[in-house]
């Protein structure tokens, strides 16, 4: 039943990041999300989001974006169709 | 490929973003500094696409030739994406790999290598880090003194051979068993059996 209501809900969900980015359940307003001061809640809370599974799940498509590339110009994840992908997301700092 | 996220460990020289062309320079310098070959994307400065994906420090996903996940690493460790790309190549780059998702956070590169990022902030991502998790930030900066040493082991991208491992763990189990030995056979120091005897 679990299961079945997870996959219904994975199915109305958009393939698109923005739009999808507008009904993020745990979602962070800009200051939250850009902290000036690194303290133990935001320790605390990547391993809450591990323990969740928080982020894509296997089988689902990955949401779309387009987004500036630092050598000039954009990319579009789904111009890559047809090629397997490794995304990574990482910190300057 | 890369997205650049948010200042993890702000500092003077690398304060926490509040605007795009701020993360841009960032990606800029982090492309040219470490040599990156492949493209650096660069997320905007509300995170929408780091979020959506779940907003953890360090995930990489693999995704399939249709476009979908085909296994979460939450904490990205190079030798689990070697495999992972190993078994997705065996079902023609489509469908599921490894179970799906692996959550282990594997701290040995992040302690020989860790310091790269770190040290961009230092000292205000030095001190924030080490006193909200003791070890954390000095781990980093040790391991990376070390690092000519520790990086065959802790850098590879490939699993080390099974052969490895069990020589790994016989020298684990011998230095337990020479430390175990010498507290029992050092002179004047009775085992906890021979002082409860006594009694």
């Amino acid at each position: 039943m679990q299961n079945t209501t997870k996959k219904e809900e994975l199915a109305t969900q958009s393939t698109d990041a923005a739009q999808r980015f507008v009904t993020l359940k745990e979602k962070l307003n800009i200051e939250d999300y850009n902290f000036e001061h690194f303290s133990t809640k935001h320790l605390l809370s990547d391993a809450r989001a591990t323990i969740e599974k928080r982020g894509i799940q296997p089988g689902e498509m990955a949401p779309d974006f387009e987004l500036r590339r630092a050598d000039g110009g954009t990319l579009r994840l789904s111009e890559l169709r047809g090629r397997p992908v490794l995304l990574h997301f990482g910190s300057f700092t | 490929m890369d997205v650049v996220i948010r200042q993890a460990h702000p500092g003077a020289d690398v304060p926490a973003y509040h605007s795009f062309d701020q993360k841009m320079g960032d990606a800029e310098r982090y492309r040219r500094e470490e040599g990156i070959a492949w493209p650096v994307l660069v997320d905007d400065v509300e995170g929408t696409t780091h979020q959506v994906y779940g907003g953890l420090a360090d995930p990489t996903y693999l995704i399939d030739i249709a476009g979908r996940v085909a296994f979460y690493n939450m904490w990205t460790h190079a030798p689990t994406l070697h495999e992972a790309l190993e078994e997705l190549s065996q079902q023609d780059w489509r469908g599921e790999v490894k179970g799906g998702v692996h959550q282990t956070p594997h701290l040995l590169s992040s302690m020989t290598d860790g310091w790269k990022g770190l040290r961009r902030g230092w000292p205000r991502s030095f001190i924030e880090l080490e006193t909200s998790a003791p070890g954390m930030a000095s781990g980093p900066w040790l391991g990376y003194q070390l690092r000519p040493l520790l990086a065959p082991l802790t850098l590879r991208s490939k699993p080390l051979p099974p052969s490895a491992k069990l020589g790994l763990a016989a020298g684990a189990a011998a230095l337990l068993f020479l430390g175990a030995w010498s507290l029992r056979s050092r002179p004047g120091t009775d085992s906890v059996k021979e002082r409860a005897n006594r009694f």
